[in-house]
């Protein structure tokens, strides 16, 4: 009976191998060789320019990685204590609260940060009750300035800003899940044997959370590194991120596939090791991505 | 265990605060009687009456659902299969299967847009050449020989990413439930598919629901994806939002989306209402108190073991269908019924309604899209994705098209308008015997700047560059047109293949930009930093600024006494269009001097036709009932003396073409 049932999963094998497995093998393929004219049109051919080229934009791969570091941190920062007071409360607030967590997705992520453009801009409404509260002036006469603005929008503030609002649920709801399983019984034991709060939460809820924070900041830093949406809204074009310039590869005024493809290569590098990583400490992430 | 005091919830109530701020303005804004985001004029439903009215958004609403409720029922269905399959697997063969089940949610979502992308393309380039073979075999059947992405590229696509998420949530369903179960229930008779039905359904059906949930919400939610593989002819309702984000997002986007959130917060409400319900029977049924159920509850469940009840089930599973199945079918007889034209063109770069007036009077449907700047049409052409009829690219960018025989050469006794552009107009320097093109606007490139936030008059280039104005100017963001301006204020020419000429240029913009100068790089997000006064200088098109004048009366326009660049934007068609009559219909249509008044009044892009050309001033008046501000139509369309001093730029030779792109990656990072 067992065989039988287990053929359903051969449609779903076949699908993976020509829609996962085979597209990764032509990004690979293109990675690997540059168009090159012949008499009879262009050809490919085999080569690691394409890598070796890649030392140009050693300034790109350094800004994502810091700014989509600094955005994880500071989410982890945010999303555990709230997941965590979250976990504490009854059941009926926490089902208010998973659905809130969940809801701002069917508000479209460009949307919501094209918002924030408005909220930033230099006229924006932040300035704008700055300048009503005197913050500004009070700014001016501290520091001898003369601005009648803060720049906050255009700048790396902005995009780790814009990181931080669209991913912060990412962060929050694997960490959470893992913390609503925990045995309460555990952290009683370990308060009835002397630990002090301080000492349960470092030896016992932490430790058991960390497939959580695993998978929060695996979902955090992985569209982080790669947004260019949300760079280009927020960082004005100044803040050139991976996949901008990829996409500039693909859809954009550069137009070099196999550049984009070997880009890309290398960030899909970054995403297994983030896997084999999640995979050392168990599969919470599975988990986590569930309701 | 201890509850959280006030000071643990007002943390949560931080966050939320944080997470819902920039959704309750797009939601206030909603109801703004102006169209500004962040400026309040006062209460109006108007945008939510407009939104019937807008096209764009109501089709490109219409192709999000029907992808996402296509997607996530075919990923439902084949997701739950695939998990029973792979959960009846051995270890040794399940292991690596869901690390492959793993990669779509893991890999960042520009890779998998840009793998299928590329996968896709391969596919059709291999598919084009069988086709052939085939059709050259035999004649029963004629295999369509070009193939491009689309609407099934998009579909494939979701289904894709929407199935791993449809496993994992059944997955652990199937390992809660007790093995032997299926084998009782077929010692007792059951077959194979009574057992699936009565057994494994019932208990997996929570993971299912709540997997088809996050498949839909990821689905709709989805953009990157999208935009890699839905090609040009389609668009999902976030690519058109990307696409008004760089400009203007008119209110009616938060209009369809404050719907769209009422409507998923009025589900959400209910089903919390229920599950609460749900949970407190539990609570007591564990704790043996006695449940009384509702009477009527209970007699509507018995009635539903009758006969009539399983009849009626069986109605309403199949009401349930045809009503999927109809939404579906009306959805796509929405979004592609008779796209008979599909048109390539900048954002706002027409008056709608002339689509509309296109529409009724010949019956030919148009599918009208739009791009941002030439190389991103260009990379959209050349990647393959795109299926458009006509294109409205600038001139240098129509000669690099002929050069590299992109281009159909247009029949023009089928264009009788094309009379009536002025010759000033024809057999330009891109198509000098003007065989591809029929010119649909022209103007200048200049500095835009705010009045109010710069001290006297601008009439140089130099302002963009000087300390004067640091931190207030906005550079241009392509190649082309900001070094082409840096070599216009260094007194070379703009077609210059001189590389130190160009290196000199690239020297000038670095090194303003080392101090500080530039705020941003911008193209068409110059609207929104203009009109709000967020930045005092910014180089953009005469037409631009006009529109920006508009809604901010501080803003003037120059071209510099250096001289600039003079554009020229032209219609041509694809080699290889497949409506290529339907193709000369819309070019003649577009270049009549009716289409032209109307389009050079809502544009503000002067017009290549004489006669709109000279009747501009006299047909205002008549329409507003005032005069038109000379000033203004001389800005509109510049005066011979202007032009002079401005250059046309022609396609560069590739090795300075890839010139200017290294020095603009130095620039970049």
């Amino acid at each position: 009976m067992k065989n039988k049932r287990s053929l359903f999963a051969v449609p779903y094998v076949i699908w993976m191998a020509i829609f996962v497995v085979i597209p990764i093998i032509i990004v690979l393929i293109y990675s690997l060789t540059v168009p090159v004219e012949t008499a009879d049109g262009e050809v490919l051919q085999g080569s690691l320019e394409n890598f070796t080229g890649m030392a140009l934009y050693a300034g790109v791969f350094g800004r994502s990685f810091w700014l989509a570091f600094i955005a994880t941190v500071i989410c982890l920062f945010i999303g555990y204590p709230v997941a965590y007071l979250m976990s504490r409360e009854g059941p009926g607030f926490q089902r208010v609260a998973m659905a809130l967590i969940m809801l701002p997705m069917w508000m479209n992520f460009l949307l919501r940060t094209y918002s924030w453009m408005a909220i930033l801009e230099n006229n924006g409404l932040l300035n704008q009750l700055f300048a009503k509260l005197g913050i500004i002036s009070l700014y001016n006469r501290l520091t001898g300035s003369d601005i009648d603005h803060f720049q906050m929008i255009r700048t790396s503030g902005a995009v780790v800003l814009g990181m931080v609002y669209n991913y912060l649920p990412f962060m929050i709801l694997p960490i959470y899940t893992v913390l609503v399983k925990l045995d309460n019984r555990l952290i009683e034991a370990a308060a009835d044997l002397g630990a002090n709060s301080a000492t349960v939460f470092r030896r016992v809820t932490l430790p058991l959370s960390l497939s959580g924070i695993v998978s929060g900041v695996t979902m955090v830093f992985v569209p982080s590194v790669s947004t260019f949406a949300i760079s280009r809204l927020l960082g004005g074009g100044k803040q050139t991120m991976l996949g901008d310039l990829i996409e500039n590869q693909f859809l954009g005024g550069a137009y070099n596939p196999h550049l984009g493809a070997a880009i890309s290569m290398v960030m899909m590098v970054i995403v297994l090791i983030c896997m084999v990583v999640m995979n050392h400490f168990g599969d919470g992430g599975e988990e986590a991505m569930m309701l | 265990m201890k509850k959280n005091g006030f000071g643990g919830r007002s943390l949560i109530g931080l966050c939320f605060l944080f997470l819902y701020l920039p959704i309750f303005l797009l939601i206030f804004f909603s109801f703004n009687a102006g169209e500004s985001s962040a400026v309040w004029q006062g209460f109006s439903l108007h945008w939510y009456g407009e939104l019937f009215h807008n096209r764009l958004v109501i089709e490109s609403l219409a192709t999000t659902l029907l992808v996402s409720l296509l997607s996530t029922a075919i990923a439902t269905v084949a997701g739950t299969f695939a998990a029973i399959g792979i959960y009846s697997l051995t270890k040794k063969w399940r292991d690596p299967i869901l690390v492959v089940n793993d990669i779509p949610m893991m890999n960042a979502d520009i890779v998998t847009g840009i793998s299928l992308c590329l996968f896709f393309v391969a596919f059709f380039h291999g598919w084009g050449g069988i086709a052939r073979w085939l059709n050259s075999w035999q004649s029963l059947i004629k295999f369509p020989t070009r193939m491009t992405l689309g609407l099934t590229t998009l579909i494939i696509a979701h289904v894709s990413f929407n199935i791993p998420y449809v496993i994992l949530n059944v997955a652990p369903r199937l390992r809660q439930m007790d093995k032997n179960l299926v084998d009782a229930a077929q010692d007792l008779g059951c077959t194979w598919m009574q057992a699936f039905f009565k057994v494994i359904l019932p208990e997996i059906k929570p993971g299912i629901v709540s997997g088809a949930l996050i498949a839909f919400t990821m689905s709709v939610d989805d953009f990157v994806i999208s935009y890699f593989t839905a090609g040009s002819a389609t668009q999902t309702l976030p690519m058109t939002i990307y696409g008004m984000t760089k400009k203007r997002v008119t209110p009616v986007v938060n209009a369809v989306s404050t719907l769209m959130f009422l409507a998923v917060l009025i589900v959400l409400i209910i089903n919390n209402i229920r599950s609460a319900k749900q949970a407190r029977l539990n609570a007591r049924r564990a704790s043996f108190e006695p449940v009384r159920e509702n009477p009527r509850v209970e007699r509507f469940k018995a009635w539903l073991t009758t006969p009539r009840g399983k009849l009626a089930r069986r109605l309403t599973a199949a009401v349930t269908c045809v009503i999927f199945i109809g939404t579906v079918g009306f959805l796509t007889a929405f979004t592609q019924s008779r796209p008979v034209v599909n048109v390539c063109s900048w954002g706002e770069y027409i008056d709608e309604d002339l689509i509309d007036e296109f529409e009724a009077e010949t019956g030919i449907r148009v599918n009208y899209q739009t791009t941002d700047s030439n190389e991103t049409l260009y990379s959209l052409l050349k990647s393959g994705g795109a299926d458009y009829d006509v294109v409205v690219p600038s001139d240098y960018m129509i000669s690099q098209l002929i050069e590299e025989g992109m281009l159909e050469e247009l029949d023009y006794s089928q264009i009788p308008n094309f009379e009536k552009i002025d010759p000033r107009f024809r057999n330009l320097p891109y198509d000098p015997e003007n065989k591809y093109t029929v010119p649909y606007t022209w103007g200048t490139v200049g500095i835009i700047y705010n009045s109010t936030m710069v001290d006297g008059d601008i009439t140089s280039w130099s302002s963009l560059y000087d300390d004067s104005n640091a931190g207030q100017v906005l550079l241009i963001n392509n190649s082309r047109d900001a070094f082409g301006i840096a070599l216009k204020y260094l007194g070379y020419s703009v077609n210059t293949t001189d590389e130190d000429e160009i290196r000199a240029a690239y020297e000038l913009v670095a090194d303003a930009n080392d101090r500080g100068v530039f705020q941003g790089k911008v193209m068409d997000e110059v609207f929104q930093a203009m009109e709000g006064g967020n930045a005092a200088i910014a180089t953009y098109y005469a037409g631009d600024y006009l529109s920006m004048l508009e809604n901010n009366e501080d803003l003037k326009f120059v071209v510099p006494e250096e001289g600039s660049n003079w554009f020229v934007d032209a219609m041509c068609v694809l080699k290889d269009a497949p409506n290529f009559d339907n193709a000369m219909k819309w070019i003649n249509f577009i270049a009549s001097t009716d289409s032209n008044l109307r389009n050079m009044d809502y544009i503000w892009y002067a017009s290549p036709n004489t006669e709109a050309l000279e009747q501009y001033p006299a047909w205002y008046e008549e329409q507003y009932g005032e005069e038109l501000d000379p000033e203004i139509y001389e800005i509109m369309a510049a005066p011979q003396e202007v032009l002079d001093r401005c250059e046309m730029y022609i396609v560069l030779p590739r090795p300075t073409r890839a010139f200017y792109n290294n020095l603009w990656i130095q620039l970049g990072i």
